[in-house]
């Protein structure tokens, strides 16, 4: 802080001498850096303590073991089958299937969840369909708390089903 | 009476080295880091809306790739070692055919039995492939396994 000090002293003798001049005030560029570094290391900790590095996350499938059989009531199976082209048929029970388009699936899983709590689903994907429709279908079956659901292969009778559906 | 002056000692420290160490140090990681090293198999994963976290340790991931190839790997060298022979020991995966997965499988869970399986399957791969490998993971009962996916906003 003293070297301002001079300074503005310096400029008062050189107006002395020329006596036209305006008087130039300096003013000292010397700043406090001390608030600056307060606060950068205050956001480079508070960064580096909230921070969490971005993991992937997983899906939980249980199946049942090769050999084990459950019975469930009639009423309470929906069969989900998928073609390759990701069209949805459902059907409860033993009816025949219908047809529905995937972007409507959260709803109606969410209806039926809610009508029926007790609904195990079962599951087929054709084999010419992607991953990704697996991954799809078991997210809504998740997003509409439908945890109880198995999955088949699909078979002949299966795709003779389909082809009955409306 | 003459007062003792006392000398006032200035304690106004400059800053600047500090402020330009730690700025260098700062671009210095920031230059270095790596954040995660290159996966030696490619999948585009699916997006779910789970929030599970995967698990850290005793993983046993199974790569299902576009072009429909298999690859098996586990986080810990030795595991790898006693699979796939010593110069398999730091590499993440190895290829694998779907014939020899079960056998694989089945060592693998004697060396290790507390190992957990997830599946990396990429978003294109027919669903026939995948349906064959839940196949032989549930005649070799592992009934619990997970797929590994990316957060969908």
């Amino acid at each position: 802080m003293a070297g301002g000090g001079v300074d503005a002293g310096g400029g008062g003798s050189r107006q002395r001498k020329k006596g036209k001049r305006k008087p130039k005030k300096r003013i000292s560029v010397r700043i406090d850096m001390t608030p600056l570094v307060d606060v950068a290391f205050l956001l480079l900790t508070f960064f580096m303590m909230t921070t969490v590095f971005r993991k992937p996350s997983t899906m939980e499938i249980n199946l049942p073991p090769n050999d084990a059989k459950v019975d469930i009531a009639e009423s309470n199976l929906l069969t989900i089958r998928v073609d390759e082209a990701k069209m949805i048929y459902y059907n409860f029970g033993i009816d025949v299937p219908k047809k529905m388009k995937f972007d409507d699936l959260r709803k109606f899983l969410v209806e039926s969840s809610s009508q029926n709590p007790k609904l195990v689903v079962l599951l087929k994907i054709d084999r010419k369909g992607k991953f990704n429709y697996m991954v799809d279908i078991i997210d809504e079956l998740n997003l509409a708390k439908l945890d109880r659901f198995s999955i088949a292969p699909m078979t002949d009778i299966d795709l003779k089903e389909m082809a009955r559906a409306s | 009476m003459a007062r003792i002056k006392k000398k006032r000692v200035n304690v106004a420290i400059d800053m600047t080295p500090l402020v330009d160490v730690a700025f260098l140090l700062l671009t210095f990681f920031m230059m270095t880091t790596q954040f995660k090293p290159p996966e030696e198999v490619e999948v585009s994963l699916p997006s779910s809306h789970s929030e599970i976290k995967l698990p850290e340790t005793n993983l046993m991931s199974l790569w299902i790739t576009k072009e429909s190839k298999i690859f098996l790997g586990f986080d810990a060298p030795y595991m790898m070692e006693a699979l796939f022979g010593k110069d398999f020991r730091l590499k993440a995966a190895a290829e694998i055919k779907k014939d020899d997965l079960a056998n694989l499988l089945m060592k693998a869970r004697i060396t290790n039995p507390k190992l957990r399986t997830i599946i990396r399957g990429d978003v294109d791969v027919d669903y026939g492939l995948v349906a064959d490998i839940i196949d032989i993971l549930q005649k070799t009962q592992i009934t619990r396994f997970a797929m590994v996916t990316n957060l969908k906003k």
